[in-house]
């Protein structure tokens, strides 16, 4: 891991600690059903007071991790530990851990009170307890007026903040949460992230977090596992995982990037230099990883690291000539512009850089103009600082 | 039924012309096509519970005589152009005097309670079954639950006493294992009744429990384990208190007509066995008693049925709000 | 067949079915409606009949009188020959649901045995409405081996004892002793064994017959007018007061069935009911003519005779005897002796109130409460 990515240095990072056991240990994991492999011998470690997401498109098998962690599911092979104690074996109502439902899965028949009571009904907690427990788990989420309600008489909102309460109320040793965000819409869900990071930092609990959406894995972890056909594909922290991916895979899932298929020309001592015929030019990335010359590999640069320019000699590349800048300038590619897409706080461009091999750069927006200063159709050069790029080799 | 005003007319819009005399003629019975929709079960009930019930009430009011109808007339048409209404109490009044109808009302209401109870204990863990298995096996297994229903009731019954018989299937194999020296008389007792009942009711309360049972959204289950709950908890504080309308409705369609049950009485019964049914019959043809008859009925479905089926009609609406 | 409860629950459905029958019959002219008694007839009595008059029968069964007075009360029925049973036959002449016999019609009126249009002139004075049809009588159905078994060899059957003495009934108690489900019959016959008037209305005579068969209702297995023809032959039951024709039955079945049982039918010599069945015309009845051509057509002796040798019941046709089996002209369970005859008794409606009362003290009974 590269020195200068250490983002928040003042902040615990205990994943960076290697005398610390992990609090929750994911051990070689595989769940089958019939056929179908959900989880394919998956290892994670997820430490004390993260929160932690686990994110993949549906069927990758995040549900199903998350399902064997509360004890509804059990591996096929492989075993979980949790702070140490070995789950196999131990039923979902011993495990000390809590889930929050993606429907949040309410009692329709009890009022928001008993909800949240029902948890430690079951452990026999004593009346004056559970009252003030009970009391203060609907303070924290804000719904003491609405305690006699039935759930059927509330928003969507206030359902979520109810399951909330509900799992946290028993102080789990880890909160376990299906896609918590997923029924609400824009605004509120923008808004209950904040609150839920809040939550999760004030009462220091350990949050496992399946979610389908990248953003809000983004936002929200500390630390994210990207799944992919059962298998966890990376593990990171959110720039980790945006500026460091490690399989196309992942750089592609995770916001925009460009993808340029390359062979490597020459391994120098400050970088490599690639060759992609796509571009017609050479590609200079620095920091990159084990190569060995002739190798096949893929270059991913991100759009917004790219910049636009307007090409003073006019033309775009003509048919049949090399469309690099003359002089055979690296990381410099000429093009014209395909689609704009205006976006207020930036601008998005497809340039096509020849046969149809489109670029996708990102620009700020950083002067009040109503003027473009690149449009349709307009020839432009592309240039990107020789860190910018990424080798990719899987 | 919505009465529309006459005064009220609806512009025509891109009706055709061949609806449009439909239309006024709806309009002027007042009907509109929610209307018609909405009358077909009040037609129903009308002509098939309310006419009856009025038919039998009014005989009930009546006085027996021998005569074709033997009843007397409860309108009399005498020179008055309005009818004199000729109405007796008499009959309820006998109904108050003699113990024997209460004990069958209470024999009855005994019996019918029990088979519901059995029906609810079997049927119960059938339906979760049902609920719980995989679809195909689902459709299966209820197919198998209304099977019963392709083979005539009394021939259903006629088995259950090739079973039960003193050289029935169940005693004779008893015997010829050696497990039993004598056989044990089943039939014409009260445990062959409940049989015969449970047996023939418990389609009506595996569907309405299935049905419940089957909306149940598993993750429920899943947040009351999860919330510490061992499974027998979980069954108890979740799935039992939410499937209470499938409760309510199969032990209605149990309770009400084993309450009146004749014909598994009748058959399979014993001559201990007093059920309600069985003294209707005598009074209507042993007595040719119509009017104590129809009182008997009167009295059964004002003190049993009406009430039950309000309080039913009440916990639909409770659970409906609460959906 | 008897006047008894046989209660049956198919004559009722086969009844709705011939309403909705007659409903399209009455177009058709030659046409006639005919409810009667289930198995009581020869099986090519109406085909013949049908051959020869070029009329179509329908021809529908009940198994109780009950029913077919329960029908026959609520009117309307389209029927136009009915076999009710005497005692319901004289009601129901009161309440005015037969119409008159043309005897002009009736010209085999002769061939009836006038000993029993005696008898019959009880139910219905002067035999305006009915033609009598077959009797029988209400006797004893028993296993020969399983009494034996309990009573020893030399056991006595030709006595109301096997049912009415505590005794003797609960020794026979665990192989099976029934009653019909007939207060009327059961209570005369009672009364009759307590050496008392069959046919007393006195309450006092009555305490006395509920008294007698409540101290031997412990031992009875079941109070029913049908189930015993089956259970006798499978030898489910041992003892039964039931209808001499339907012991037959049972006897018929027992003989045919692979178990090796024996039933036998007794008229107990203290005295038994003697029935008669009545074919009559109901008031209203769609085809009179018809009717009046299928009495007539009964009351042939050969048509007689063919009919009693297929259902083994005694017939009214005093002619037809010639032609009858001896077998059954010989049995004096079907045809009793003289001695005998003058111990049967008739029972007579009983006036609605008394009846009431007999009816529930019946209820008691039965429930034993």
């Amino acid at each position: 891991m590269p020195e200068t990515l250490r983002a928040r240095p003042e902040k615990h990072q205990p994943w960076l600690d290697a005398s610390l056991r992990p609090y929750i240990h994911i051990d070689a994991v595989t769940k089958q059903f019939g056929e179908f492999r959900a989880v394919d011998r998956t290892t994670l470690e997820i430490h004390r007071g993260e929160l932690f997401c686990l994110l993949g498109a549906s069927g990758c098998g995040k549900t199903t991790l998350l399902r064997m962690l509360a004890g509804f599911e059990h591996p096929t092979s492989g075993r979980i530990l949790i702070d140490g104690q070995d789950m196999t074996g131990v039923p979902a109502y011993d495990r000390p851990v809590n889930m929050m439902f993606q429907n949040y899965a309410l009692f329709p028949h009890m009022s928001v009170e008993q909800n949240v009571a029902y948890g430690l009904k079951q452990d026999g907690v004593r009346k004056p307890e559970l009252k003030q427990r009970v009391g203060e788990a609907l303070e924290m989420v804000q719904l003491g007026p609405w305690a006699k309600r039935k759930p059927h008489q509330l928003s969507g909102g206030q359902r979520q903040r109810v399951a909330l309460a509900r799992s946290l109320v028993k102080r789990p040793k880890v909160l376990l949460l299906d896609e918590p965000l997923a029924a609400l819409d824009k605004k509120l869900r923008e808004r209950t992230q904040f609150e839920l990071m809040n939550i999760q930092e004030e009462l220091g609990v350990t949050f496992v977090v399946v979610t389908h959406d990248q953003e809000e894995a983004m936002t929200l972890s500390t630390r994210m596992a990207v799944m992919e056909r059962g298998q966890v594909v990376q593990v990171g922290t959110p720039s980790e995982i945006y500026e460091f991916p490690a399989t196309r895979f992942t750089a592609d899932f995770i916001g925009s990037i460009n993808l340029i298929e390359g062979r490597v020309k020459r391994v120098e001592a400050a970088g490599v230099l690639v060759a992609a015929p796509q571009l017609g030019c050479d590609l200079e990335v620095t920091g990159a990883t084990q190569v060995r010359e002739g190798q096949s590999v893929c270059v991913a640069i991100r759009p917004e690291k790219i910049a636009v320019a307007p090409n003073a000699e006019g033309a775009g590349p003509e048919e049949g000539a090399p469309n690099a800048v003359r002089g055979g300038a690296r990381n410099s590619v000429r093009g014209t512009v395909r689609d704009v897409a205006y976006l207020g706080d930036s601008s998005v461009f497809r340039v096509d850089v020849g046969e149809g091999f489109l670029i996708e750069v990102t620009q700020p927006n950083l002067l009040r103009s109503l003027e473009r200063k690149v449009d349709w159709d307009d020839a432009v050069v592309l240039t990107w600082r020789a860190d910018a790029g990424l080798i990719l080799t899987e | 039924m919505t009465a529309t005003a006459g005064e009220r007319r609806k512009p025509k819009g891109r009706a055709t012309a061949l609806r449009a005399p439909f239309h006024a003629l709806a309009q002027r019975i007042g009907l509109s096509g929610r209307g018609l929709v909405v009358a077909v079960p009040y037609f129903w009930l009308i002509a098939f519970f309310l006419l009856p019930f009025i038919i039998v009430a009014k005989i009930s009011l009546s006085q027996m005589i021998i005569g074709r109808p033997p009843f007397t007339d409860f309108f009399v048409w005498s020179d008055a152009w309005l009818p004199e209404i000729q109405a007796y109490l008499d009959n309820y009044r006998w109904l108050l005097q003699d113990s024997l109808y209460w004990v069958a009302y209470l024999n009855s209401v005994k019996i019918a309670l029990i088979s519901t109870l059995f029906c609810l204990l079997i049927g119960y863990p059938m339906a979760y079954a049902i609920a719980r298995a995989k679809p195909t096996v689902r459709t299966l297994l209820l197919l198998m639950v209304i099977l019963p229903f392709w083979t005539s009731f009394l021939l259903r019954v006629y088995a259950w006493m090739g079973i039960l018989r003193n050289t029935g299937v169940v005693n004779n194999t008893l015997t010829s294992l050696g497990i039993l020296d004598q056989p044990i008389q089943m039939m014409n007792t009260d445990f062959s009744v409940y049989v015969g009942i449970v047996y023939t009711y418990l389609p009506f309360m595996i569907l309405p429990l299935y049905a419940t049972l089957e909306k149940l959204d598993g993750a429920l289950l899943e947040a009351a384990e999860d919330l510490g709950a061992k499974p027998w908890k979980v069954f108890l504080t979740v799935t039992l208190p939410l499937s209470l309308p499938g409760i309510v409705a199969g032990s209605m369609l149990v309770f009400i007509p084993a309450v009146g049950e004749y014909v598994i009485p009748e058959l399979l019964g014993g001559p201990d066995t007093l059920m309600i049914g069985r003294v209707l019959w005598d009074e209507f043809f042993s007595n040719r008693d119509w009017p104590v008859a129809s009182a008997v009925t009167i009295v059964l479905i004002l003190v049993l049925v009406i009430p039950l089926a309000l309080f039913q009609r009440h916990q639909a609406k409770v659970q409906e709000r609460e959906a | 067949m008897s006047q008894g409860i046989k209660r049956g629950l198919s004559a009722s459905v086969s009844a709705a079915a011939l309403i909705f029958a007659t409903g399209a019959a009455t177009a058709q002219e030659d046409t006639l409606n005919v409810y009667n008694w289930s198995d009581y007839i020869a099986a090519d009595t109406v085909p013949k009949f049908e051959e020869e008059f070029g009329v179509s029968v329908n021809y529908d069964v009940y198994d109780s009188n009950e029913v077919l007075e329960g029908t026959l009360m609520a009117g309307g029925t389209g029927y136009d020959v009915v076999v009710p049973s005497g005692s319901f036959f004289q009601r129901q002449i009161e309440a005015g649901i037969y119409q008159k016999l043309d005897k002009s019609k009736l010209d085999n009126w002769d061939h009836l045995d006038p000993q029993i249009l005696e008898q019959v002139a009880q139910y219905d004075p002067g035999n305006e409405y009915g033609v009598p049809y077959m009797w029988g009588t209400t006797g004893i159905g028993y296993n020969v081996a399983m009494v034996e078994e309990r009573l020893g060899a030399d056991a006595d059957f030709d006595t109301w004892d096997l049912i009415f003495d505590p005794e003797t009934a609960a020794k026979l108690a665990d192989c099976g002793v029934t009653l019909l489900d007939a207060p009327t019959e059961v209570f005369n016959t009672a009364r009759q064994y307590l050496g008392l008037d069959p046919l007393s209305t006195d309450e006092d005579d009555l305490q006395a017959a509920v008294d007698l068969i409540m101290e031997i209702r412990p031992h009875i297995r079941y109070f029913h007018s049908s189930q015993y023809i089956n259970d006798l032959a499978n030898g489910e039951v041992c003892v039964s007061m039931g209808w001499s024709g339907d012991v037959f039955i049972a006897a018929d079945r027992a003989e045919a069935g692979e178990r090796d049982v024996e039933v036998a039918y007794t008229i107990p010599r203290e005295g038994a009911t003697i029935w008669f069945d009545i074919m009559a015309i109901p008031e209203g009845a769609p085809h009179p003519d018809n009717a009046h051509k299928w009495l007539n057509y009964q009351m042939r002796p050969e048509v007689a005779a063919e009919n009693v040798n297929y259902v083994w019941y005694a017939t009214a046709n005093q002619d037809a005897l010639p032609m009858i089996d001896d077998d059954i002209k010989n049995d004096p369970a079907i045809y009793p002796s003289e001695e005998v005859m003058e111990s049967l008794f008739v029972d007579l409606p009983q006036e609605p109130r008394f009846a009431r009362v007999q009816t529930r003290a019946w209820t008691r009974v039965k429930t034993g409460q």
